[in-house]
């Protein structure tokens, strides 16, 4: 299969627009509300989500046909959660901040319905390097979204934008002394869990709309 | 159809493999992550001692600054310095050796680290209560490990749940703000401790315990109360050497 054909195209853009995982086929719910008070939480959280997805479809494709079919379920959970305890493992020892903010979650991308839907919907049907492309689509999809939710509740819910580094994240932008002064305030709503359904549903209409997607009646 | 025996031995070679690939990422890493979890620890303890962010920045700096402003001795519950490696105490479960962590500048005392540790809801809650000198008002509070829900029993750890600890702002007649310091001593000296309160602290002036009170957490009552309930149990624990650095500058 040619890496920029049609098809391989089509199995990395379906993803990320017009079957995006999140806006479309709302799964990943759990996680994309609970990491996107600030960016840097997000893109790590979308770095570590590209890694097992990529990770658990090339190798579920490669063991596909030796699979017994009875225990399918079991082995790509054992796949899916190795993976996601290295992930944690290195983020502990590499990225200890970040890891301490993201604490449950990267632990619970072993739950994450996207991963287990991509490795039974599609791993296990293609060859390893659609695959690939398939759990590169899905993690850009789920990223994109979980990145926009992020930046809007980041900056209207606690007024900056915090990029990943090392530490405990990078302050790009904050909104100035000067406008608090002049009156203006941040949006309280938007750092708890409500604030992340509301501007999740506005993503989602938004995205719907500029798919076209419309819902069966 | 697979046969029984290929799907047993399918599943055991995953299980090898997956395992051995867990313990080598394990293997690889331990020394950091140990690192990083004693740097955490010296971070909430200069967190609580109220010590500059920017000293805090990474483990190098973080274990520097331990190093040059921090007297760390072990006491008996007479208040007595007792031997220990500081390091290995379990703080959780021994109670004959207190660990107490001194801010010390110039020979005298700035503030006194305490470990606190107890249950919550679903785990035990580790942290550093700091007093300043006169063993009365709070200098700082930190929670550094815990597995209560994120959002609920969680925020403990936040800045507006341990701020709280330390004074309170209250508008004057005139409009400006007073900071109003909590205390775990009362008037005759007694340690009483802080009480999470359920819902907000009544501030008005019938509530002469105010001072000894700060506001919960909605959602989180068993982890406020688990909170109160360690910290007067852990407080009582250091009376006599708190005593001694009140009375003697030392102890």
């Amino acid at each position: 299969m040619e890496l920029f054909s049609t098809e391989s195209k089509k199995i990395i853009n379906d993803p990320i627009n017009v079957n995006n995982p999140i806006s479309l086929q709302v799964l990943g719910i759990c996680s994309a509300l609970a990491v996107t008070i600030r960016l840097d939480q997000a893109i790590i959280m979308t770095l570590a989500v590209l890694f097992v997805l990529t990770s658990s479809n090339v190798i579920l494709s490669l063991i596909r046909n030796y699979i017994p079919a009875r225990v399918r379920i079991v082995i790509m959970l054992s796949v899916i959660a190795s993976l996601v305890s290295v992930v944690d493992e290195l983020l502990k020892a590499y990225l200890y901040d970040m890891s301490k903010q993201l604490s449950v979650f990267v632990g619970l991308i072993i739950t994450n319905c996207i991963i287990m839907g991509r490795a039974e919907a599609f791993a296990l049907k293609n060859e390893p390097s659609k695959a690939f492309l398939d759990g590169v689509g899905n993690s850009m999809g789920y990223g994109l979204i979980i990145i926009i939710v992020s930046f809007f509740r980041e900056l209207f819910g606690a007024g900056t934008i915090t990029l990943p580094d090392g530490g405990a994240g990078y302050v790009l932008w904050s909104i100035p002394d000067s406008w608090y002064a002049a009156g203006y305030e941040n949006i309280g709503l938007l750092v708890l869990s409500p604030g992340a359904f509301i501007i999740l549903g506005l993503v989602i209409w938004f995205q719907r709309e500029v798919a076209g997607v419309e819902e069966d009646a | 159809m697979y046969s029984n025996n290929y799907t047993l031995g399918f599943v055991f070679i995953v299980t090898i493999i997956l395992g051995t690939m867990l313990s080598f990422t394990k293997e690889n890493v331990k020394d950091l992550q140990d690192k990083n979890l004693k740097a955490d620890v010296q971070k909430t303890i200069l967190r609580s001692l109220n010590f500059d962010e920017n000293l805090l920045l990474t483990n190098e700096s973080i274990e520097q600054t331990f190093k040059n402003y921090i007297d760390a001795k072990c006491v008996d519950v007479q208040g007595q310095i007792v031997e220990c490696n500081i390091e290995e105490v379990d703080i959780e479960k021994n109670k004959d050796v207190l660990p107490v962590y001194m801010r010390v500048s110039n020979e005298k005392i700035e503030g006194i680290a305490l470990p606190i540790a107890g249950k919550g809801l679903w785990s035990t809650i580790f942290g550093y209560i700091a007093l300043n000198p006169d063993t009365e008002s709070v200098l700082g509070i930190q929670f550094y490990k815990h597995g209560e829900t994120p959002g609920l029993g969680g925020e403990v750890e936040k800045k507006w749940f341990t701020d709280n600890f330390v004074n309170h702002p209250q508008k004057q007649s005139n409009g400006e703000l007073k900071y109003i310091p909590k205390k775990i001593r009362d008037k005759n000296g007694k340690i009483v401790s802080i009480t999470v309160i359920k819902g907000g602290v009544d501030y008005s002036d019938s509530n002469n315990a105010s001072i000894h009170q700060v506001d919960g957490i909605s959602g989180a009552t068993v982890t406020a109360d688990g909170v109160t309930d360690f910290l007067l149990e852990d407080l009582l624990r250091y009376e006599k050497t708190l005593n001694k650095i009140r009375d003697y500058g030392t102890i």
